[in-house]
């Protein structure tokens, strides 16, 4: 049986077009050139524009709901009361069978490629099974460890553990990113689970977690040179941003002290030891990125280093009063339109290999994006009170939307 | 590297000649990293933390900081924005204005937004537009909406088109639009403003006249209009002047004009906005129908039936619309 659901060549046509294009736009093409390609790598697959994506998701979801809802409405006269359980567990096992039964037929006869139809039904289907697993373990658990419902229980690791298993196998068949993202967490739940049944589980907590990052990270990059690559293109970058992410949370101080403090059931976080450490961590590590992604011209690295970097500024502001916040907005805002405009001026046309310049000419619609950004973050202010407030602009966080 | 890979194919199945793939590949390794999207999303951050900032700061340091100075240095840097912005300004037609640099856009962004905040200072300090504090938004949005066009300026644009909708007490801001109006005494004004900005945005569109602006004031009043319709059909607000046999046709209509324009300007956003709106109207029909049936078990299988039905029956029309709506493989677009 093939592993893949998809045609794997569907995967690399898209890929070859899409390069194919951005060849032609910087003039490396002739637009006969692009036609020729486009008609040798037809793509006869069906994924609608993402709007529509999103409409399919919620009509799935909704007939999915309703489906299952039915059933239950149908079983429900066979049963006697008390048998609810019975009843649950019949349905779960229902839709899981017929949910991927769905998903196969509509894969193989409706040419469905990531349509918002397929994800949906892999949703909710997955959802089901983690329902039927938590369920079940839940069940074969003696009576005494039932209470301890916590992630510190070993009944615990043994769902995250099988629920890891389930999502690793559908990332594998059907390369969906949510889904390698679920699996993901669940690996660092489960390691997290794992220490916590020792003493010394807590305190190598942070490190255990940025090791783990670091590990998959490798693991990301090995898995990127095999041959069928572009079919898990998507997951796979996914996987690096959370794996850049979760190194950075695993020593942000702010995480590591209100972990540490929801960990020992605590109402007030407390310092941590090595405070210091998690200090430099917060700071440094989206600089870090930054320079990596500059360097290296990952941007990746880079946007994820310059989003940690609002995170760091949070994480400081939250334990420490620097400056009031509206002399620190004024002074951060000026620095950085002064710090853009040189570098703007600077790498006019480019320097060490770095340009402002755009990529491609064909902006219009980031610029529609643009629009919308502007009329969510800069108020004007409301003239019904006397003496109205102050202000051409709201410093919430609508501004730190990146223009993709 | 996967462009490598992908050259080589290409050589390999002959479509492209082999001197051309050096070239290629040379451009590829030496192209220069692109972090203009970076840079314009940091500047933006800071135009709006900079004039967030400044407007709290003087509004709380009224008294303590000489307002002549205030005044005078507000000015003086106002000033200078948009005598920058207006050095860099191309002259002015019907048309898109093509760019050279990025800076002039978000300078005059600055100028506005400065103009804003030295606008209310004068008016708190000095009171020149006493107590008509209508006049002291419209007025800024009359100067927006001119420089919007003067300048090609979307982003110039929505801040006119939000400044007009708080003149007459509203919100298009696209998240806060639900959040922040009060549709019990304003729906009226709200679905009025709306179907306006629809319609010039329709004008635009079709009389060529800075069609790419239709976009903005097509998004941003058809979601004020359609969620002030909705608002007043699911009854909210008893006291509403709209019946909510009216409020459904407004809004199947002005939905049926989405999609429309959808097609015509490849915006699918707007047939995301009008699939939902509509599906809120039919089922709260079928409700509306529903409710008054006997027979609790009846219904509740109806009730089942009409989302089971509905939701495969739209799945269906939109995996099937795609002929009708000529929606082939294109690239990601709002």
């Amino acid at each position: 049986m093939n592993l893949k659901a998809y045609n794997p060549l569907w995967a690399h046509h898209e890929a070859m077009r899409a390069a194919a294009t951005h060849w032609q736009k910087r003039g490396l093409l002739s637009s006969l050139q692009l036609a020729a390609i486009v008609a040798a790598h037809p793509l006869d697959y069906y994924r609608p524009n993402i709007f529509l994506r999103i409409i399919l998701f919620i009509f799935t979801i909704i007939g999915l709901s309703a489906a299952s809802s039915f059933m239950a409405l149908l079983f429900s006269g066979g049963f006697h009361s008390g048998n609810e359980e019975v009843l649950l567990v019949t349905i779960a096992a229902l839709t899981i069978a017929g949910g991927l039964a769905l998903l196969e037929f509509s894969i193989k006869t409706s040419r469905l490629y990531h349509s918002g139809i397929d994800n949906a039904i892999l949703y909710y289907t997955l959802g089901w099974a983690v329902f039927l697993i938590v369920y079940f373990i839940y069940e074969v658990t003696p009576i005494g460890y039932r209470a301890s419902s916590s992630l510190t229980s070993p009944a615990a690791a043994i769902v995250l553990l099988l629920v890891l298993l389930l999502l690793v196998a559908a990332t594998i068949r059907y390369a969906e990113r949510l889904v390698a993202a679920a699996a993901y967490a669940t690996y660092l739940l489960l390691l997290a689970s794992i220490l916590l049944q020792f003493s010394i589980g807590r305190l190598v907590l942070p490190f255990a977690v940025m090791l783990a990052s670091v590990a998959a990270y490798f693991f990301i990059k090995k898995l990127a040179q095999r041959p069928d690559y572009l079919y898990y293109k998507s997951c796979l970058q996914l996987l690096k941003v959370l794996s850049l992410v979760t190194f950075y949370l695993g020593g942000n101080y702010l995480v590591v002290r209100e972990g540490n403090a929801l960990l020992s059931d605590s109402m007030v976080s407390t310092q941590v030891p090595f405070a210091w450490l998690f200090y430099f961590f917060t700071g440094g590590i989206p600089i870090a990125y930054i320079v990596v992604g500059l360097r290296r011209h990952d941007r990746i690295w880079l946007l994820v280093g310059l989003l940690l970097i609002a995170f760091s500024v949070f994480t400081l502001r939250r334990y420490h009063s620097v400056l009031p916040a509206e002399i620190a907005a004024t002074i951060v805002g000026a620095v950085l339109i002064a710090a853009m405009i040189w570098v703007t001026r600077y790498l006019r046309p480019s320097r060490h290999g770095l340009t402002t310049a755009a990529d491609d000419e064909d902006d219009t619609r980031k610029f529609n994006l643009e629009s919308l950004i502007v009329a969510q973050t800069a108020n004007v202010p409301q003239p019904a009170e006397v003496g109205f407030e102050f202000g051409g602009g709201s410093s919430g966080g609508g501004g730190a939307e990146s223009n993709y | 590297m996967l462009p490598t890979q992908l050259l080589d194919e290409l050589q390999a199945q002959g479509l492209v000649p082999p001197e051309q793939v050096a070239l290629i590949r040379q451009d590829e390794q030496t192209r220069p990293f692109s972090v203009h999207y970076e840079v314009r999303t940091l500047l933006y951050l800071g135009i709006v933390l900079l004039t967030g900032g400044l407007g709290v700061l003087l509004y709380q340091h009224i008294n303590e900081i000489g307002h002549g100075v205030v005044v005078a240095g507000m000015t003086l840097l106002t000033a200078a924005c948009f005598g920058y912005a207006d050095r860099h300004r191309a002259p002015f037609t019907w048309a898109k204005v093509p760019r050279k640099g990025f800076l002039p856009d978000y300078v005059l962004l600055l100028a506005c937004l400065l103009f804003l905040i030295l606008e209310s200072y004068v008016q708190y300090q000095y009171g020149i537009f006493g107590t008509r504090y209508g006049l002291a938004v419209f007025l800024p949005a009359v100067l927006f909406l001119w420089l919007a066009y003067l300048f090609d300026h979307r982003g110039v644009l929505s801040m006119a088109i939000t400044a007009l909708a708080s003149w007459l007490g509203l919100t298009v801001a696209p998240l806060s639009a639900f959040t922040d109006n009060d549709f019990r005494s304003l729906s009226g004004a709200a679905i009025g403003l709306g179907v306006a900005l629809v319609g010039i945005g329709l004008w635009s569109e079709y009389q060529d006249r800075k069609r790419h602006f239709s976009f903005t004031y097509v998004s941003l009043g058809s979601n004020l209009a359609l969620l002030a319709a909705t608002a007043s059909l699911l009854d909210f607000y008893s006291t509403s002047w709209l019946s909510p046999f009216a409020a459904a046709a407004l809004i199947l209509v002005l939905s049926g004009f989405l999609v429309w324009y959808a097609r015509r300007t490849h915006s699918y956003l707007f047939i995301l906005m009008s699939t939902v709106y509509s599906y809120i109207v039919v089922t709260y029909l079928f409700f509306q129908v529903v409710k008054d049936l006997k027979g609790s078990d009846a219904v509740l299988l109806l009730v089942l039936l009409y989302f089971l039905l509905s939701g495969f029956g739209a799945i269906m029309l939109f995996v099937n619309i795609k002929r009708i709506l000529r929606i082939a493989h294109e690239p990601e677009s709002l």
